[in-house]
């Protein structure tokens, strides 16, 4: 059974049945991990790298923005058996329009923050597939751990 | 070899532009308009009336107590934001077949061209332009092209993608290279065989500033920009995804930094919520399933 994550949300499930689903990333990201010991993962789209752009709707929603959504991800996972040691990490998203070196960047700039917060935190990335201008929905299916994007132009790529 | 006569054949078929939107149009930038002729307007159309009054007591305007007349909804929203839905409402008649070129869920060139709009509105009242009305409706329409260019796109969809891929350009670029015309091109001719306000031809014929005027027109840019904020939203992409240019003159005549941008994603959220009663337009059950899509 596919659970939709939409824009600035996070699932995160124990459920095998389940398959997580966010749809067409643009610049946004999807974080996606998963404890194949616990059978727990969970999904994040976030929008924006950064709470300070806004601290009152970080609040409202912490999933809107990078530094308050990707803890709030780790956490949930946390209160259903997962551990960070297990944990593998897998991320999709991050696209940029084309030719826009210094402006236009919401997408490397989510790209960087993520990576940021990562290696505050002795993250490591399993795999990924950002960057470009792709439109991505990513998938997690909750029964084995797989990971992969679709584009809209239908190519699939396991992560 | 080129499409251009069998396109410009297909356009010998197009159907007539709704009537009720087609009048409504004409009343965007009015100063005054009365109650009158807007009954007028929505005559042509009786199905229009009760959208209108789903759409005004939806979560989008956020009004206290509900709307149980077209006299009422004047009063409460005045006559521009009522234009607004007799337009989107009429509009959506283009947009009922799939455009398997550009989407591959049927009712994408809908949603992009209700996100689009309601970005161009949100941008319009936040930069303060001056033809601010016209915004929402140019926004709505500013894809038409797409509608008669989809069945073409989708033969040479591999070799246009090639185009952008190898070469870098833009999507509607190698539209032009491949097809001989772009999606913005033929929209704007379907402007000027629909008799549409120039100023609005314009907006769509020029909205990937593919012509050097079109950098001095703030409308143009802000049509232009609502569709790359869309785009870099998400949700609704087409089969090209972001393949379109960017071009930061746009952010220097609006004098916008970075961060204004990710203020405009912040808020288009939150209203993309609200606005879904927009997207359930087209075909009511199709519609409500597809809301919750995200």
């Amino acid at each position: 059974m596919d659970i939709l994550v939409s824009v600035a949300d996070l699932k995160v499930s124990n459920q095998t049945e389940h398959v997580l689903v966010t749809h067409a990333l643009g610049s946004c990201i999807g974080v996606a991990i998963y404890d194949p010991q616990a059978r727990v993962g969970g999904l994040l789209h976030f929008m924006l790298p950064d709470s300070s752009l806004d601290p009152g709707r970080a609040l409202e929603n912490p999933c809107m923005f990078a530094d308050t959504g990707i803890p709030r991800l780790f956490r949930e996972c946390y209160n259903l058996g997962a551990k960070k040691y297990r944990l593998q990490v897998k991320v999709a998203g991050g696209s940029q329009v084309l030719g826009g070196q210094e402006h236009f960047q919401i997408g490397r700039r989510n790209y960087a923050a993520m990576r940021k917060i990562f290696l505050k935190n002795n993250v490591l990335i399993d795999n990924e597939d950002v960057g470009g201008c792709k439109a991505r929905t990513l998938f997690l299916e909750l029964a084995s751990g797989r990971t992969w994007v679709k584009t809209t132009s239908q190519e699939i790529i396991q992560l | 070899m080129s499409l251009i006569p069998q396109i410009l054949r297909s356009l010998k078929n197009l159907p007539p532009f709704p009537m009720v939107a087609q009048r409504a149009l004409l009343l965007v930038n009015k100063a005054e308009v009365s109650i009158q002729e807007l009954v007028d307007v929505v005559k042509f159309d009786p199905a229009i009336t009760a959208n209108i009054l789903r759409i005004a007591n939806s979560a989008y305007f956020g009004l206290r107590r509900e709307i149980h007349s077209l006299n009422q909804a004047l009063l409460l929203l005045g006559t521009q934001e009522l234009l607004k839905i007799i337009i989107a409402s009429g509009a959506t008649r283009l947009f009922g077949n799939a455009a398997p070129g550009y989407f591959a869920e049927q009712q994408g060139l809908w949603r992009h061209s209700v996100s689009c709009a309601l970005m161009a509105d949100l941008l319009a009242r936040e930069l303060t332009l001056a033809e601010g009305n016209l915004c929402f409706t140019a926004g709505i329409l500013h894809d038409i092209g797409k509608v008669v260019l989809s069945l073409f796109v989708d033969q040479k969809f591999a070799q246009i993608m090639e185009v952008v891929e190898v070469q870098g350009e833009p999507f509607h670029k190698a539209e032009k290279i491949v097809l001989g015309v772009d999606h913005a091109e033929i929209g704007g001719e379907m402007a000027r065989i629909w008799d549409f306000p120039d100023r609005l031809r314009q907006v769509i014929k020029h909205h990937h500033l593919n012509h050097p005027e079109s950098l001095g027109d703030e409308m143009v840019l802000l049509i232009y920009l609502a569709d790359l904020l869309v785009l870099m939203f998400g949700q609704n992409l087409g089969r090209e995804g972001l393949a379109y240019a960017a071009y930061p003159e746009v952010l220097n005549r609006f004098n916008l930094k970075e961060r204004d941008l990710e203020k405009f994603l912040l808020h288009f959220g939150s209203l993309w919520d609200d606005a879904q009663v927009f997207f359930g337009l087209l075909g009511n059950d199709h519609g409500l399933q597809c809301a919750h899509r995200g």
